[in-house]
């Protein structure tokens, strides 16, 4: 037993395994590489990096067999053969420190890779100018919105997330009397105008009944997005308010009465409420003089949260993010003849640790190399004194 | 000083005053100040150049050469260019238009004939043919258009350079200011003294805001003495012009002055024909008159190394940028880091190597850079991204002086290789040089790619908020990191030794070559401003000769040679 756990020990530790990794994940690199022309860097890195096994789909069935580790595995691989090896060689003169501060570096990098995949959020904000907008959206996630409109002052806000809209579940939508029946959801969905060929529509109330909806496979390119979609069914008690087709391609939120409530519905961007509000007063997309080469993009925002009294304005532009509550706000795009400013939101609670990584690294890697370069030329000088 | 230290500054002399010899200003031709002319300053492209690089560029977009014979006579660009502007009649039968697609040939109802280049005149008639078939062209994404299609979407787009050039001073068909403000190619009149600088007005907007601008007025009298052929006038009026553009605005004026100058020197080709002569002398010392031969190479090396680094100097100044802006720079630039170290290593170890690789290198960087030069200015102003001298000149330097570590440890590898296969009996030592110099270059390559790829990631971080977005150019220099990390641990764990560390040294000139260019032809991800089409071919036939050179560096000693006691049984 203790002969068995020494030598998964000493494989462990072994410089071997390090080669190993870093064979398996030089060849993971290449493959997400090129599997990016086909399933763009999203669903790429899904696939091959933040994976523990990369999954063979064997064709012509459903199901899928790993095939070989992915950088999760390899990555944790590597990580503990560092930890571990350094532990085993516990080396610790002058000569190795360098070797240890680098290796300390490694070990930061991975960890904060780790983070970043397991807590990393990526949302957008996109402000009009003159408008305020005090949510962040979800570009993959979307979520039903049933909305009271009633109140004119102030509208009731409930979001069923997308994962909770299962076919044949019944969801209830709390502090209201309602619940909603789903009916079917598309991850992906085309739609046309239904034609007197097609078959009878799945919505009975609302804009769907004259709409055809077609399940679509889910695309992947970095610059495509889903159309889902889904049918939903409100209920109040036995009562049913009917079929309708809710989906982000739709403009307008359609609604119904309940014992003189307005209740509108709405298939939207998974949105984050944030404590604060920004309103865009100024987007400014400049190109250099006579060319159409864009030189700079930046949005003049006003900063508020009245919870701390805080308010004043922040300009946004490239390389130049504000970081604020957490979240880091970047330029990121911008559409509708310059008025309206994209904001790209990342939440990283790991985002300093590669900075830590990069000076420990370089440190180290300097520190090393000048030691050896150090007793190389001395070397050079005894043997030129032995000639 | 003895006469054999002597030889490499000697060397070096005669090399630098061949390059110089392009400084001297041009005779005039036929009486007209083209030269005064050519330094005019402009603004073309969002900078300030002189005429001399606009028209120099264009006619390389248009005909890929900077000068042409015609009519039994060298005319070169800024001539060409001035019959562009005002004599539309004599440039629109001058041979400038090169095309060699035999379908595009064939739509203009032109013959593919030994000479590929045509006039205007020829295209004229073609032209609504020519602009339907690449508006469909373009429709199609760049990468998926055949041959034809990239072949028409390119004369379409020289061909309209050719035009808005010809509209830029005066309209080829009749009055019409607002066409003229529109269609023109550069702007030619500088900003009134306490302007924004970068306010430069084209003829057009000029006639559009009112009273007569002087500066239009005297480019009418310059272009009616260039109609009429009149050198006197021509050279007055060019003189006044100059005159005019100092009073408001010294800093184009000297700027433009500077690049016609740097335009001359061309550094980085002469810097290309010096190191091949570098390579060659040296070649030649390992035959006969070792000792001369090999100082006059390295001599030559660094004469070399000293007009590159002039050149990249001149771009920085120049561009107000640090010294990689574009792909054509970085190959600049790679080459120079590498004669750089080159140098080095020979005053290091004296043994001619790295001389050897450090011109090899140096003429071969130069020699690709040249090729990516096609695009026109290669100092294009920088997208909003990349606007940040900061980054440009921290992750971008660092990276690329990685790749030149990658690839000056891969050309000593192969100058083992091939050592082991030509030389009858290779002396240790320098073998020895040779795996020493091999490592510690291999970990000053770790360093430098290691820590340019973080700065990169530091860099996303800042501006598009990821620090790692596994995007391809990203997993390029990834990949060159893994690989001379693995590399180092091979050799310290003993999995591998001379032969093995060698030939894994050849393979890093793989990895970086297409971690570099390979993966902006994949044309994903958010590096690919540096796109490039057709060097597909080059790519793999460089893959596939590293490839070769590996397996050679992996077979025995002298492996073409008969065994000695073989050729003795053939002899018996």
């Amino acid at each position: 037993m203790l002969r068995a756990s020494r030598r998964v020990f000493d494989a462990l530790t072994s410089l071997k395994l390090t080669i190993v990794c870093l064979v398996l994940l030089m060849v993971l690199v290449v493959a997400c590489t090129l599997a990016q022309v086909r399933l763009g860097a999203f669903g790429a890195v899904n696939a091959y990096i933040r994976s523990f096994f990369v999954y063979w789909n064997v064709p012509g069935t459903e199901s899928a067999i790993p095939v070989f580790p992915g950088g999760g595995l390899v990555g944790l691989a590597l990580t503990a053969n560092l930890i571990a090896a350094q532990l085993k060689r516990l080396d610790l003169s002058f000569r190795k420190l360098g070797l240890w501060i680098v290796h300390l570096g490694l070990i930061v990098l991975f960890v904060g890779e780790f983070v970043t995949g397991f807590f990393q959020v990526e949302t957008q904000l996109a402000i009009e100018e003159g408008k305020t907008v005090d949510y962040v959206e979800s570009t993959r996630e979307r979520e039903l919105a049933v909305i009271d409109t009633t109140d004119a002052d102030h509208d009731e806000v409930y979001a069923i997330p997308e994962a909770l809209l299962v076919p044949d579940k019944y969801i209830e939508v709390p502090g209201t009397p309602l619940f909603i029946k789903v009916g079917a959801f598309y991850p992906n969905s085309e739609m046309a105008r239904r034609g007197p060929s097609d078959p009878p529509a799945q919505a009975t109330m609302g804009i769907g009944t004259g709409i055809n909806v077609i399940e679509a496979a889910s695309v992947s390119g970095d610059d495509q997005s889903d159309q889902k979609a889904a049918f939903v069914e409100p209920f109040a008690g036995p009562k049913s308010y009917g079929v309708w087709l809710v989906s982000d391609a739709l403009g307008a939120p359609q609604s119904f009465i309940h014992e003189g409530r307005t209740y509108s519905l709405s298939l939207r961007r998974r949105r984050e409420y944030l404590p604060f509000a920004m309103t865009l007063k100024r987007f400014q997309h400049d190109v250099y003089p006579g060319t159409d080469i864009p030189k700079n993009f930046s949005s003049l925002v006003h900063l508020s949260r009245p919870s701390t009294g805080e308010a004043r304005d922040v300009l946004i532009y490239m390389n130049q993010p504000l970081r604020y509550a957490g979240k880091a706000f970047y330029q990121a795009s911008f559409g509708k003849n310059d008025t309206l400013s994209i904001l790209q939101v990342v939440e990283n609670p790991g985002w300093l640790l590669p900075y830590a990584s990069c000076l420990l690294v370089a440190g180290g890697l300097l520190l090393h190399f000048a030691l050896g370069l150090r007793r190389s030329a001395a070397r050079q000088k005894a043997a030129a004194l032995e000639a | 000083m003895r006469i054999p230290k002597l030889i490499p500054w000697a060397a070096a002399i005669v090399a630098v005053a061949f390059a110089a010899t392009a400084l001297l200003p041009a005779a005039r031709t036929r009486g007209f100040d083209l030269d005064r002319f050519s330094r005019l300053p402009v603004l073309e492209g969002g900078r300030v150049k002189p005429l001399d690089s606009v028209a120099r560029n264009s006619l390389l977009l248009i005909r890929s050469q900077q000068a042409f014979t015609w009519q039994g006579r060298t005319v070169g660009a800024d001539e060409w260019l001035l019959d562009v502007l005002f004599r539309p009649e004599i440039a629109d039968v001058q041979p400038v238009f090169f095309i060699n697609d035999p379908e595009v040939l064939g739509l203009i109802g032109l013959r593919q004939t030994s000479d590929r280049y045509f006039p205007f005149r020829d295209l004229e008639a073609s032209l609504d043919r020519i602009q339907q078939q690449a508006a469909a062209a373009r429709e199609i994404d760049s990468k998926q258009r055949t041959r034809f299609q990239g072949a028409i979407v390119n004369l379409f787009d020289r061909i309209y350079l050719y035009y808005r050039l010809q509209n830029t001073l005066q309209m080829k068909t009749g009055p019409g200011q607002d066409d003229l403000a529109q269609l023109a190619a550069f702007r030619p009149l500088p900003p009134a003294a306490r302007a924004r600088p970068d306010g430069w007005r084209g003829v057009g907007e000029a006639l559009r805001a009112g009273p007569m601008d002087p500066g239009v007025e005297q480019l009418a009298r310059i272009g009616d003495a260039w109609v009429k052929q009149d050198p006197i006038l021509f050279n007055v009026g060019v003189a006044s012009f100059e005159t005019l553009i100092q009073a408001e605005s010294t800093g184009a004026a000297s700027h433009a002055r500077y690049e016609v100058l740097f335009n001359r020197l061309a550094p980085f080709y002469a810097g290309m024909v010096i190191y091949l002569l570098a390579l060659l002398v040296l070649f030649a010392s390992f035959l006969w008159k070792r000792d001369v031969l090999q100082p006059a190479a390295f001599g030559l090396l660094a004469a070399g190394a000293f007009v590159h680094t002039l050149g990249l100097a001149s771009r920085i100044a120049l561009q107000g940028r640090p010294p990689v802006t574009n792909l054509y720079s970085s190959a600049v630039f790679v080459g120079w880091v590498t004669v750089v170290a080159g140098i080095f290593l020979e005053r290091m170890y004296r043994r001619g190597i790295g001389t050897a690789v450090a011109a090899a290198v140096g003429f071969s960087s130069l020699i690709v850079a040249h090729h990516l030069r096609g695009d026109g200015d290669t100092m294009e102003m920088m997208r909003a991204v990349l606007d940040s001298n900061f980054w440009l000149a921290t992750h971008v330097v660092t990276i690329t002086i990685g790749y030149s570590g990658t690839f000056l440890a891969g050309a000593l590898a192969i100058g083992y290789a091939l050592r082991r296969q030509l030389v009858p009996r290779p002396d240790p030592a320098t073998t020895k040089a040779l795996v020493s110099m091999t490592y510690g270059v291999v970990c000053f390559a770790l360093f430098f790619s290691f820590v340019g790829t973080v700065l990169g990631g530091i860099w996303a971080d800042q501006s598009w908020g990821r620090f790692w977005g596994w995007d391809p150019k990203e997993n390029g220099a990834l990949l060159i990191v893994l690989w001379n990390a693995l590399l180092l641990h091979a050799r310290w764990g003993g999995y591998v030794r001379e032969k093995g560390l060698m030939a894994m040294a050849i393979f890093g000139n793989v990895i970086t070559s297409l971690s570099w260019f390979g993966v902006n032809m994949l044309g994903v991800g958010l590096h690919s401003y540096g796109f490039m089409e057709g060097a597909v071919w080059s790519l793999s036939g460089f893959v596939a000769s590293q490839l070769g050179i590996m397996a050679l560096s992996l077979l025995p000693q002298q492996f073409g040679k008969p065994h000695p006691a073989s050729a003795e049984l053939a002899g018996k």
